[in-house]
């Protein structure tokens, strides 16, 4: 250390508490990143006795619990991936400007509901309904696309004038009224549509010819309810990719005679591909995690079953209703135990994947912005 | 060759126009997204408000001859038949043995509205609805229109005022009951009253969720314990995270060399923040209530054992597990703030003389300060939303005794608490009587969802307005 | 409500005269207070329970109108189990241990080691466990036979085969509803072992249950479906389901009605029991004093009645206030 240039007497006293504090900031931070390391190490000791003795009657216990989880996912996964790119894709690509500083803090605040309130909405209120109007919820699904579709079309055929006041950068926007009242009309035709072409009652045709089961918290409404929780994510850091791409290739592509649409699908979706791949990954942490919704939508019922009308139990949902009552030290909680291990490390390591290939994806883009 | 080329042209004329559907797709998918969090809100606000609202009473006459009086819920159609069923509200649970009735609707003969249905909201057995006979107050008798003014003039006074006495009470069928005054909430005659006096009415109706405790076995009353119940745990959780959250990202941002190892713990640290809620419940359940918990009872409390005082959840665990839950939240937002202050000040400050704990104090804290808070409002917003992990542990169905009071040492880590969310679950799941309580139900989430979304757009607008301060600086 | 106080205070041992007559007094001062004021005497104190979660809505209603009456009384209730029970009273933590069963030997001995003497066992209602279907669903009575087949995968009680159509059953050959939907409680509850004790005859359960984590919530899944059929606690009955009669052991259909479950003809109907930690010869502070004199009155058992549990027969409330 080189001595003090200014003679004071509060030279050393300042030094002293320099180095305290650096040393308990120190203390601090590597005591708080060895707490979040706990959480990993105690999980595997606990598991230990388990994994060690290698019961495999214990391990079977579990396997229908990781297949209910995986299904809960995936239902999840399939109604959220293709709207929450699409999202994506419309606010970064077409959207205006102005309208997506107000749509995309809208879209986060999807996050923001508790998982407990979408739970509820879907296993008491959207379950029942769905299976009283199971025509019309199916017929809705197919019949959303095909109407905005629809909409595409009318705005083409459509006169200048409508279409400057209609624009498609707009379009997030005046659709919601257009989809109401789809909507609308789809639940006003889908009795008739039932009574002409399913013969009167779609779950005795489908229990009747095809031999399928119809539960009412099924893996279709956790799909849903789950969806609406894991779209923002996907959504937001989606967007976020596909808003980086430099727009020098976008540019560059149409330059080349590529369509605007050409352009964004083959230039901008590949080169922002990694960064959708580690949001749909993230998406997917988020849904095998989630617990509220998954115990109160799904019926609890430990199946192997493949079938989208049936339901499932997943680890999360098993851990928070048997782990309060299982003792400690037994098996049961060895078992549940274990359960939170496999999630803990699941998750771990989809987000450090999803994490890793982020950050080469902006190391990649700030190069090219560097070279234009 | 001309005609082949004019063929490609069309053909990809025709694939352009097909192509630009897709662009319209993407548009609905933001289009359905909103329409999806709208419905949520609207079904939420309709729902959970509407039920204050005091409903029109009616006199029902079934083709039987059956007369009942209540309000119209909803409708289904019937099984296997033609036709739509009603669900009715009926209350008198403690004559009926139930609140409702399912009657279809073309046995409805008749629906009347008389003006002197009332409806006494009482202690526990909730809503009485029929006529009001008359009130017995010692010697003192009154009958007919009197007695409702009486009874109307004796609500208004405090309980603590209000004489004993009895109400004769009638229901439309002709059962008689007599009521003690003392269990009188409130009564209303909801078919008289101007839209006015309801709006009023529901007001004070929206003011007793807020304020009361629930009654009836959480089917009746209101949320105030789950509301004081869920703030105090957040605010000792943004105690114990805050100061915690900086030190570690004061310690990965200034001081830790930043390497190979940094940038791995920084990636480990951001991916806590992805791993599901309920293993931070597991690891509360396991280390701190079973583990620390269970210590603390055989160092310090070993004369109520086998009966656990920290070795079950409570408030402590419960704000400590939520603290480590949202312990990534706080470090990430902290750091994007830090780095983002230029390594200019930090250097200034530094060859102007300053040691490296001046310099943080002095500069660099007070420039992160709108970071650390946007963090620890995340942190918040995340926690009150959370129930999973508190159903490990802490949280209970019903605490009467709140964990403040006037009893030494008046804050009481070791009990157990209401939440708003666990209270929401507990009360749609484990109620006497789900349909009774599905209002308070919707309230409630009205309530949560509210709080929560009041919380994420103050954080919105706080990293907003800081990032908008530093396009300015730069 | 003054009688059973009486009783209840004069289970009488020799005891010193002091004690003798001061317990006197406070009896003179219990029936003359009230009539000298017009209000009922002041009670104070704390009421802790500990036990059960199926008798946590009834406890709260006696606690509730208790404390209507005495507002320095103070409530702490804590359902977390029957089998958290016995812990508690042995510790010393509470005195009222409510409990959907009775206690096993192991918890009566373990108590006894512990104290020198037995706790006093209460009954204080009855319940039962119901087998509910849809409003609609013609399905009126079940042997025990069929409930096995239809929930269990052993079929222990001597079924023949399994049932998992409606149309397998005869009432509701035309009821075209497919599979049954089953509905039941999650392991961890005491409803789920009764259920798997008493109706299954110790068998196991099918493994497409939906297992939800409140009786309620069974009770509103199978009011919503037309196709469905659960089990649930008495007390959880609504008119969205309909409750079917079971044949008992001489064949005769008996419907879960309140004369059934009172004396036991139904074959699910259980005691709900509470065990009072009480040294012989000593009385309980006057806030528990009140609270059991309250359960075992006319009006603590129309409390139990309107929670949709089936009072107690005079004859074993007599019995219980005698002892």
């Amino acid at each position: 250390m080189t001595p003090p240039r200014l003679t004071s007497a509060r030279q050393p006293l300042r030094l002293l508490q320099d180095r305290v504090a650096t040393g308990l900031i120190t203390a601090g931070g590597v005591g708080v990143l060895l707490a979040i390391l706990a959480i990993g190490i105690f999980l595997v000791w606990e598991a230990l006795p388990l994994l060690a003795i290698g019961d495999t009657l214990a391990l079977a216990k579990l396997s229908p619990l990781a297949w209910g989880t995986l299904k809960a996912a995936l239902a999840a996964l399939l109604f959220a991936i293709p709207v929450a790119l699409g999202a994506a894709i419309y606010s970064a690509l077409f959207m205006s400007p102005r309208l997506r500083t107000r749509i995309k803090p809208a879209l986060e605040m999807m996050e923001a509901v508790p998982g407990v309130v979408v739970g509820f909405i879907a296993g008491l209120i959207l379950a029942p309904w769905v299976e009283r109007h199971l025509t019309s919820a199916l017929v809705l699904i197919i019949w959303l696309p095909l109407s905005a579709g629809l909409a595409g079309l009318l705005w083409q055929l459509a006169k200048t004038r409508l279409r400057r006041r209609l624009p498609l950068s707009w379009a997030g926007l005046w659709l919601v009224p257009w989809l109401v009242f789809m909507v609308a009309i789809a639940l006003w035709l889908a009795p008739w549509f039932e009574q002409q072409w399913l013969g009167g009652d779609l779950r005795h045709l489908l229990d009747q010819r095809f031999g399928i089961d119809y539960a009412t918290r099924n893996a279709m409404i956790v799909g849903i309810a789950m969806g609406f929780a894991v779209i923002p994510s996907i959504y937001s850091l989606a967007e976020d990719a596909l808003a980086d791409v430099p727009a020098s290739l976008i540019e560059g592509a149409q330059a080349l005679g590529a369509s605007r649409w050409q352009a964004l699908w083959k230039v901008a979706l590949t080169a922002a591909g990694p960064g959708i791949f580690s949001a749909v990954m993230i998406g997917a942490g988020r849904a095998v995690g989630e617990t509220m919704i998954v115990l109160m939508a799904s019926g609890n019922t430990a199946l192997f079953s493949a079938s989208p009308f049936e339901g499932m139990r997943s680890m999360a949902a098993a851990i928070a209703i048997e782990l309060p009552e299982a003792s400690p030290g037994g098996q049961t909680y060895h078992l549940l135990i274990l359960a939170a291990l496999v999630l803990f490390i699941f998750t771990f390591l989809v987000n450090t994947l999803a994490e890793v290939v982020r950050q080469r994806l902006r190391r990649r883009y700030r190069q090219m912005g560097g070279i234009s | 060759m001309t005609s082949a080329s004019a063929r490609v042209v069309s053909r990809a004329a025709r694939f352009s126009r097909l192509n630009t559907l897709w662009p319209w797709l993407c548009a609905a998918s933001v289009a359905l997204s909103l329409l999806m969090l709208g419905a949520l809100l609207t079904l939420l606000l309709v729902r959970g408000l509407g039920h204050f609202w005091p409903a029109t009473l009616e006199e029902v006459t079934l083709s039987s001859g059956e007369t009942f009086a209540g309000h119209a819920v909803r409708e289904v159609p019937l099984p296997q038949q033609e036709g739509d069923e009603r669900l009715y509200f009926t209350g008198n649970q403690d004559i009926e043995g139930a609140r409702w009735r399912w009657v279809a609707i073309e046995q409805i003969v008749e629906r009347a509205q008389p003006t002197d249905l009332i409806r006494i909201d009482r202690s526990p057995w909730g809503d009485f609805i029929g006529h009001l006979v008359a009130i017995e107050q010692g010697d003192q008798r009154w009958a007919g229109d009197a007695a409702w003014q009486q009874l109307t003039a004796l609500l208004a006074l405090p309980a603590s005022q209000r004489q004993a006495g009895q109400l004769l009470l009638t229901t439309v069928d002709g059962q008689t009951l007599r009521q003690p005054l003392a269990n009188v909430a409130s009564a209303q005659a909801p078919n008289t009253m101007a839209w006015r006096q309801k709006t009023y009415a529901w007001g004070e109706g929206v003011w007793r969720f807020l304020s009361e405790g629930p009654r009836a076995a959480n089917t009746h009353g209101g949320v105030w314990p789950a509301i004081f119940g869920t703030v105090l745990m957040v605010i000792l959780m943004s105690v114990i995270v805050t100061p915690f959250g900086v030190l570690a990202a004061i310690y990965l941002n200034e001081i830790a060399h930043q390497g190979r190892l940094t940038r791995l713990v920084r990636i480990g640290v951001r991916n806590l923040a992805g791993v599901p809620s309920i293993v931070y419940g597991v690891f509360g359940l396991g280390v701190f209530v079973y583990g620390i918990g269970g210590s603390l009872d055989e160092w310090f409390f070993s004369d109520t054992l086998p009966s656990p005082t920290f070795g079950t959840g409570g408030l402590l665990w419960a704000s400590l597990t939520l603290a480590l839950l949202t312990l990534p939240v706080v470090i990430v937002a902290t750091e994007e703030g830090l780095a983002r202050i230029p390594e200019a000040q930090r250097e200034g400050a530094v060859a102007l003389g300053a040691t490296r704990l001046e310099m943080l104090t002095r500069i660099v804290l007070p420039m992160a300060a709108p970071a650390m808070l946007t963090g620890v409002i995340l942190a918040v917003a995340r926690a009150a939303g959370e129930v999973a992990p508190l159903m490990l542990v802490g949280v209970a169905k019903l605490a009467p005794q709140m964990p403040i009071d006037g009893e030494f040492p008046y804050l009481h880590l070791e009990r157990k608490f209401m939440h708003l969310g666990y209270h929401l679950f507990d009360t749609a799941f484990h109620g006497e009587d789900v349909q009774a309580a599905i209002p308070l139900v919707y309230a409630t989430a009205l309530l949560l969802v509210l709080i929560v979304l009041m919380l994420n757009i103050t954080a919105i607008f706080l990293r907003h307005y800081l990032s908008r301060q530093r396009g300015n600086e730069c | 409500m003054n009688t059973p106080v009486h009783t209840l205070l004069t289970q009488a041992s020799p005891l010193p005269l002091k004690r003798f007559l001061l317990r006197w007094m406070v009896i003179i001062l219990a029936l003359v207070a009230p009539l000298a004021s017009g209000q009922p005497a002041a009670i104070s104190g704390t009421l802790g329970a500990v036990g059960s979660d199926t008798m946590a809505g009834l406890m709260l209603r006696w606690g509730e109108t208790l404390t209507t009456r005495h507002p320095d009384v103070t409530l702490q209730f804590q359902a977390s189990g029957s089998a958290s029970a016995p812990p508690a009273l042995m510790a010393g933590t509470t005195r009222l241990g409510p409990m959907s069963r009775p206690m096993t030997a192991d918890e009566r001995d373990n108590f006894i080691e512990r104290y020198g003497y037995p706790p006093l066992e209460l009954k204080v209602a009855r319940d039962a466990l119901i087998v509910v279907v849809h409003r609609h669903n013609p399905l009126r009575a079940l042997t025990r036979q069929q409930v096995d087949a239809i929930f269990s995968t052993s079929r222990a009680c001597g079924g023949e085969t399994p049932i998992r159509r409606w149309e397998q059953l005869p009432a509701t050959r035309d009821w075209s509803f497919g599979r049954i939907a089953l509905h039941g409680r999650n392991l961890a509850s005491g409803t789920h072992g009764l259920f798997q004790e008493r109706a299954l005859c110790d068998g196991q359960f099918r493994s497409d249950i939906s297992e939800h984590p409140g009786s309620s919530a069974v009770v509103a899944a199978v009011g919503e479906s037309a196709n469905a059929m659960g089990y649930a606690g008495f007390n959880h009955l609504t008119p969205a389901v309909h409750a079917v009669s079971l044949y008992n052991d001489d064949g005769t259909a008996v419907p879960p009605d309140e004369a059934a479950i009172q004396n036991g003809d139904y074959p699910l109907s259980r005691y709900l029991y509470l065990y009072v930690n009480l040294p012989p010869g000593e009385t309980l502070p006057p806030a528990e004093e009140a609270l059991l004199a309250l359960i075992l009155s006319d009006e603590g058992q129309q409390i139990a009645r309107a929670s949709g549990f089936v009072p107690l027969t005079t004859d074993v409330l007599n019995a219980q206030q005698i002892q």
